[in-house]
């Protein structure tokens, strides 16, 4: 999705100005002249400038205030996208809750799947890489990942 | 000497010489894959790394970059699909070659060239970096600060693409950097009463966010198009190379040279150093028309120039923790994590180790010539690797690799942010790799502007009055009256819509 440039240079300033106004949070140190605000400001200054001269690049040239990625107009690839968006979101939801094996297994096996694997191949690609990870990384590298529902049923506790 | 006996011990223990051989074959791996690149393969690394002592896990990364870097050749030569972007420069010209039925010596040029070029940029390394060490140990803030202000400002210049967007970009990630305690008085910034945000942001899962989920969300939008091999068997590979190297071996240095000096400007690596080589090729060569149409010499200058810049880029990371390209940038991150804050004195206080990382970049190197040789033998199966599969597990590996560095959904968290803000800033132009360069720096730049502030009572003048200080003040300030010029020059003339 591309912005127009003018469009885009607003949003930076948008972002500098709340970066700038922020810093009137941070408190003063007596016989300090220099405080946590400092730095900050200098960036956000130059956050600032840079939007500027988007937005007087831009005013000169034409074109739309969106261009949507032409490949996500097509309705499989958009839904390939937000799939490998949505993906994340359902481990970070359900991981907690149902474990890590039967998550990561169902993320695999369900978008290899989608990406035109075949079933079964998705499936085994599923099972595998899980228990792989998990093997790698929870009993080797000794990383807790979540338990959940899964490990609670299979091993009590 | 007793440090170098040390080193030797250090690497060649069974189980770093284990993870070195892993790596490799990790690297060629990522990099034959056209969209899955260097940067990414590091990224992927980290989390591994994270758990390993220091010597293996730089061992690590520097094989695996190695690797990548010329396995980028490979789909180069084979599909006109460079596996990384250091490979992006000469893809025409090798796949012009293997049009002409030259495949075998184009990847043996390649394999070959890859190697020396890598050599050269290690002995590079291994000379200039405790000389330079030797000056920065009476460095003080005022002579860091305006290093890294030069670190900063050379990457946004010599970035591909408009100006403007890499210096936003670089802004951005200062100003990411931001986010957390404040390093001189200690206050809170942005954290939003957030106990996460007060450790600031994690510098590894907003780097496999920004480097791999953005890459994979592009991936995932754009993954057709069935594999057409050039050439299904790959011939003999050395044939041939003696004739190319004695006709050429002035190309060879000077890409050798030149890809060194860029990998060791900070923020520049291998992908500009090979885009440079070749125009310089180009230029320099008596037989410039012969170049687009299957021409070996801009190949053997330009290969040389991106595996050669990977060493270089490690003179200014590790003697003055400024990182040289986004690898290195990872690497820096990866050494404050270790405790091991790079720097001048780890030359005096850790010797044997900079001299392990010497090491593991020659047998990388060396590594290359019989592993290159069967992955281009094997090049047929494994680019027809299957990308559907592939791209679920690499999102696997993302997220658990994320959860690892920070024991919480929160690294996961970052990783969505910043994967979904790189693939916004790359579809809009603007590049992501000066945004971890600006990460990276932010603490050190911030720290040793409050500090020289501080000591200076305001008075700005005084960051100009130490002789090397003043230099590179001065330096700096070139740079950037350089990048006003241009881009008013830029503004004056016409251009075509961005």
């Amino acid at each position: 999705m591309r912005l127009h440039p003018a469009l885009l240079g607003l949003c930076f300033i948008a972002l500098a100005a709340a970066l700038f106004g922020y810093t009137y949070t941070f408190p003063a140190f007596p016989g300090q002249k220099y405080g946590p605000e400092l730095f900050p400001r200098v960036i956000a200054t130059g956050i600032a400038a840079c939007g500027l001269t988007l937005v007087v690049r831009g005013w000169r040239t034409g074109g739309a205030w969106f261009t949507p990625d032409p490949a996500l107009r097509e309705p499989r690839r958009l839904i390939s996208f937000l799939a490998t968006l949505g993906a994340i979101v359902f481990y970070l939801l359900a991981a907690p809750r149902l474990g890590f094996l039967p998550v990561a297994a169902i993320l695999v096996g369900g978008l290899a799947w989608w990406f035109g694997t075949r079933a079964w191949v998705a499936v085994a690609a599923g099972l595998v890489a899980s228990l792989a990870v998990h093997w790698f990384f929870a009993s080797v590298m000794r990383v807790p990942l979540p338990r959940g529902l899964f490990m609670q049923l299979l091993f009590g506790g | 000497m007793e440090a170098l006996g040390a080193a030797f011990g250090l690497v060649f223990d069974p189980f770093v010489l284990m993870v070195i051989g892993l790596s490799a074959v990790f690297g060629i791996f990522v990099g034959a894959i056209p969209g899955l690149t260097a940067t990414m393969a590091t990224a992927l690394m980290v989390p591994i790394t994270f758990f390993m002592p220091p010597v293996p896990a730089l061992g690590a990364i520097v094989t695996a970059t190695a690797m990548a870097i010329f396995a980028g050749d490979i789909p180069g030569a084979m599909l006109r699909m460079p596996g990384t972007p250091a490979s992006a420069a000469y893809v025409d010209e090798s796949y012009a070659m293997a049009r002409k039925g030259q495949l075998e010596l184009n990847l043996g040029v390649n394999l070959v060239f890859s190697v020396a070029g890598g050599l050269v940029g290690v002995l590079v390394l291994v000379v200039a970096a405790p000389l330079l060490a030797e000056a920065a140990i009476n460095f003080s803030s005022f002579e860091y600060f305006w290093l890294a202000c030069l670190g900063l400002s050379c990457a946004t210049m010599i970035s591909t693409g408009h100006r403007v967007m890499a210096l936003l970009s670089m802004l951005i990630g200062l100003a990411v950097g931001c986010v957390g305690i404040d390093p001189i008085a200690g206050h809170p910034r942005y954290t939003f009463g957030s106990v996460d945000l007060m450790a600031g942001v994690s510098f590894i899962p907003t780097m496999i966010g920004a480097f791999a989920i953005s890459e994979l969300l592009r991936n995932a939008t754009h993954s057709d198009g069935g594999t057409v091999l050039v050439q299904e068997k790959v011939g003999a590979l050395f044939r041939g190379i003696g004739g190319v190297a004695r006709k050429y071996w002035r190309g060879f240095l000077r890409g050798s040279v030149v890809g060194t000096a860029i990998g060791a400007l900070p923020g520049a690596g291998a992908d500009i150093a090979a885009w440079v080589s070749y125009a310089m090729s180009r230029r320099l060569s008596r037989e410039p028309e012969k170049f687009g149409t299957g021409h070996v010499e801009g190949v053997v200058e330009s290969t040389s120039a991106n595996n050669s810049a990977l060493a270089g880029a490690w003179i200014p990371a590790l003697v003055f923790g400024i990182p040289g390209d986004s690898i290195t940038a990872i690497v820096i991150g990866v050494l404050y994590m270790k405790g091991m804050n790079p720097g001048p004195t780890v030359f005096l206080q850790n010797p044997q180790f900079i001299y392990a990382v010497f090491i593991i970049f020659v047998i990388a190197n060396l590594l290359m010539l019989p592993l290159g040789w069967a992955a281009m033998k094997a090049a047929g199966k494994l680019l027809r690797a299957p990308r559907k599969l592939l791209l679920p597990v690499i999102l696997l590996f993302c997220i658990v690799g994320s959860f690892a560095i920070t024991n919480s959904p929160y690294g996961i968290v970052l990783m969505l942010i910043f994967g979904v803000i790189g693939w916004m800033m790359e579809e809009n132009g603007i590049p992501v790799a000066p945004l971890v360069l600006g990460l990276v720096l932010g603490e050190m730049l911030e720290q040793n502007f409050m500090a020289s502030m501080i000591k200076a009572d305001g008075d700005f003048l005084v960051f100009f009055t130490r002789p090397i200080a003043g230099t590179l003040g001065a330096l700096t300030i070139l740079v950037w009256g350089w990048m006003a010029l241009r881009s008013m020059r830029a503004a004056g003339s016409p251009r075509p819509a961005a």
